[in-house]
């Protein structure tokens, strides 16, 4: 049994006919950690999040959950909310919820009981008898995920969890997702909208053609980029161009660059004995978004596999 | 919990919401009562043609052409005869017709009167009759030529017949009568043949509801595939089972209303192994038999993507079953034949073959090791149906089957 990770992946592989959908991921989730797996579409978070759960069986390589090799044996400790969501249309909204902590082993009263609290935190609490069938998609959707965290698991792996939910309901997933964490759950979630990985994962991994491109904190993924400096002059002139670095871009009286090797010290004295002077400067990390374009955009091969 | 209780408690879960989604619908009543729809229909069909077959046979006529001095007797004759008959077996009614002068002539010209319907026809001397019979007369005709022999000895008999004071005893066999146990079998195979066919057929479409609600994936996240599949089997059979117990209630309390000649019928149901043995065996094999072939199709309803789909499967699930009857009939009909042996040990007609040996032989053992047996068979089939749903619709398995990766493995 592994107290570190809650998660670890060691070259997996998956194949569907002749094509490698997922081509040997290694994947290391510390214990509490919120972890997000990033890709573009087709990258095979999906198959990987899958085949990590036990869902289907990866062809090479191995995993562990919760320190379990078998997946199956930790599955009352894990609350799981599927890419495609699905309940029962002709159940009610409690029941939904306490059937799905049934089934992680949570007997059906307890489960009722939370549910009711759990809806009502959630705002759904005037939907409790209501029929699945009768709720909006984002209240089924939500429902869903309460019912993946009825059971109060170790282990939350939520895929594409913010998907088809509107501002108000993604705010409240970010808070759930904090409040597991809190809890001491481990959070495993797939997404490709880099706001939320940004404001929520400790450490993340970027998964593109299959492979794992990048694995580390949002930190370290933006730190692949150089910071880029904004620099604006007391008076525009064509002519600074050959004081500033190649890389230099306008915008409008403006001018962008990326920070020189050097630090900036050296690049301002030459502006200011120049005397473009300096009217406004700021030196910005790069955002996980540009990381993820830089990062997916290095491997062509991400292109053939979603024409596929 | 160990992983075998694990398995259990989600089995029952699944099987727990199958049971309350079927049962605790409106249509569920329309299924509990749609064998009370089909027997009103069927009454209503049969007394229709009781009706028409009614009328046509109060209007069909055994006619003897005699003289009026004999009249009388053959009148008595076919009274003390007729008396021999159950209502639905006694020979059309006797009209008695004076002869004219051409009694051949008049007999042919019976078959073409309006009025009534001849089924046969006699004239002529009783001890040389001559008898004539229309199309499905036949019967008529032997019952006219036994109704000659009859007034003819009671006329030489000074007109009447002897009586005699015959002493009647019933006697009970103390040993199962051969007969009595092969209606057994055959009551046996039939019934646990009519309520699979109702039954068992239902399991085929479960897994659909999962799939078009992509709840799917959710169960086989929670739950082993075989837990699903075997949680959807016994729930649906918790539904038999409910169908099967209100309708056993229905027919018990009907039957204990019912003439003593129907009781008598019963009665003649005389089973190798003893009439309790014989329910608890026939409610084993029933059992069996609605998992052995629920399981199978709910792994091939399992495959199924489109509800037409489903709807065409059930033409071969009929075939199979009344395959599976026909098989298990014939194995009746001869025991301890090698037809007989087969149909025991193929798994899916083995509950009904051994339901009809429970009727026809002591023996207890082969029970015991029948039931596991098909056991095995359920297990195995579930397993089966469960790979095949992980492989084909989640997609788990591998493209390249387990044998050429080993090959490619030692090419390497």
């Amino acid at each position: 049994m592994n107290d570190e990770w809650a998660v670890t992946a060691s070259g997996i592989v998956k194949r569907f006919g002749d094509r490698r959908v997922v081509d040997g991921v290694d994947m290391m989730v510390p214990r509490g950690s919120v972890y997000g797996v990033l890709g573009p579409n087709g990258a095979g978070k999906t198959t990987t999040l899958r085949m990590l759960l036990g869902i289907i069986e990866p062809d090479e390589g191995s995993r562990t959950l919760l320190g379990y090799d078998n997946p199956r044996d930790a599955s009352d400790r894990v609350g799981y909310l599927p890419e495609e969501r699905g309940l029962y249309p002709a159940m009610k909204a409690r029941e939904a919820i306490a059937f799905l902590g049934a089934l992680r082993g949570l007997d059906w009263k307890t489960g009722r009981e939370r549910a009711v609290v759990l809806m009502e935190a959630a705002g759904l609490g005037h939907a409790v008898d209501e029929k699945i069938r009768k709720l909006s998609k984002g209240m089924a959707q939500l429902v869903q995920l309460l019912g993946s965290v009825v059971h109060q698991p170790d282990l939350l792996v939520l895929d594409e969890p913010f998907s088809g939910l509107d501002p108000v309901n993604q705010e409240r997933l970010e808070k759930l997702i904090l409040n597991e964490r809190d809890r001491g759950a481990t959070i495993l979630f797939s997404t490709h909208i880099m706001s939320h990985a940004e404001r929520l994962c400790d450490r993340l991994a970027i998964i593109a053609g299959g492979k794992r491109r990048f694995e580390g904190t949002v930190a370290d993924a933006r730190g692949i980029l150089p910071q880029r400096v904004h620099y604006t002059p007391h008076r525009p002139d064509p002519a600074i161009r050959g004081v500033l670095p190649a890389d230099a871009v306008a915008d409008g009286d403006s001018w962008r660059f990326e920070l020189p090797n050097e630090g900036i010290e050296s690049l301002l004295v030459r502006l200011i004995d120049a005397g473009y002077g300096i009217s406004g400067l700021s030196i910005e990390r790069p955002g996980l978004h540009e990381a993820f374009v830089r990062i997916v955009g290095q491997h062509g091969d991400v292109l053939v596999v979603k024409a596929a | 919990m160990s992983r075998f209780r694990r398995t259990l408690r989600q089995t029952f879960t699944i099987a727990r919401r199958d049971f309350i989604a079927t049962v605790f619908t409106p249509i569920f009543l329309l299924f509990l009562f749609a064998p009370l729809i089909m027997g009103s229909f069927g009454a209503i069909g049969g007394l229709g043609a009781a009706s028409v077959t009614d009328g046509a046979q109060d209007k069909t006529r055994i006619i003897a052409i005699v003289p009026a001095t004999t009249a009388r007797p053959i009148d008595e004759a076919d009274t003390r005869l007729r008396a021999m008959f159950r209502n639905d077996e006694a020979p059309p009614e006797l009209s008695i017709v004076a002869p004219a002068t051409d009694p051949a002539a008049q007999a042919r010209a019976a078959f073409e009167t309006r009025d009534v319907d001849a089924s046969a026809v006699l004239y002529g001397p009783l001890d040389a009759p001559q008898i004539l019979y229309g199309p499905r007369g036949k019967r008529s005709a032997d019952y006219l030529g036994l109704l000659a022999q009859t007034t003819l000895a009671a006329e030489k008999l000074g007109g009447t017949l002897p009586t005699i004071a015959a002493t009647k005893t019933q006697i009970t066999r103390s040993t199962t009568s051969v007969g009595g146990q092969h209606q057994s079998a055959f009551f046996a195979v039939f019934g646990i043949f009519f309520l699979t066919l109702f039954l068992s057929g239902q399991v085929v479409g479960t897994m659909a509801e999962e799939r078009n609600n992509k709840v799917i994936e959710v169960l086989a996240a929670a739950v082993p595939l075989e837990s699903v599949f075997f949680g959807k089997l016994i729930g649906m059979f918790g539904v038999a089972v409910l169908f099967v117990a209100f309708w056993g209630t229905v027919v018990t309390q009907i039957t204990s209303l019912m003439p003593a000649a129907a009781a008598v019928a019963l009665g003649d149901l005389t089973p190798a192994v003893g009439a309790p043995m014989f329910a608890l065996l026939f409610a084993a094999y029933f059992s069996m038999a609605y998992l052995l072939l629920g399981s199978v199709f709910l792994g091939v309803g399992a495959q199924a993507t489109t509800m037409r789909e489903i709807q065409m499967l059930s033409l071969p699930i009929t075939i199979l079953q009344v395959a599976m009857f026909g098989l298990s009939s014939a194995a009746v009909s001869h025991p301890g034949s090698w037809l007989a042996t087969a149909a025991e040990l193929f798994p899916l007609s083995s509950p009904f073959a051994m339901a009809g040996r429970a009727a026809n032989s002591p023996e207890l053992w082969p029970h015991v090791a029948a039931l596991a047996w098909q056991a095995l068979w359920v297990t195995i089939f579930i397993t089966v149906g469960a790979r095949l749903f992980r492989r084909g619709v989640l997609q788990s398995g591998s493209a390249r089957p387990f044998w050429r990766r080993k090959a490619k493995v030692a090419a390497a």
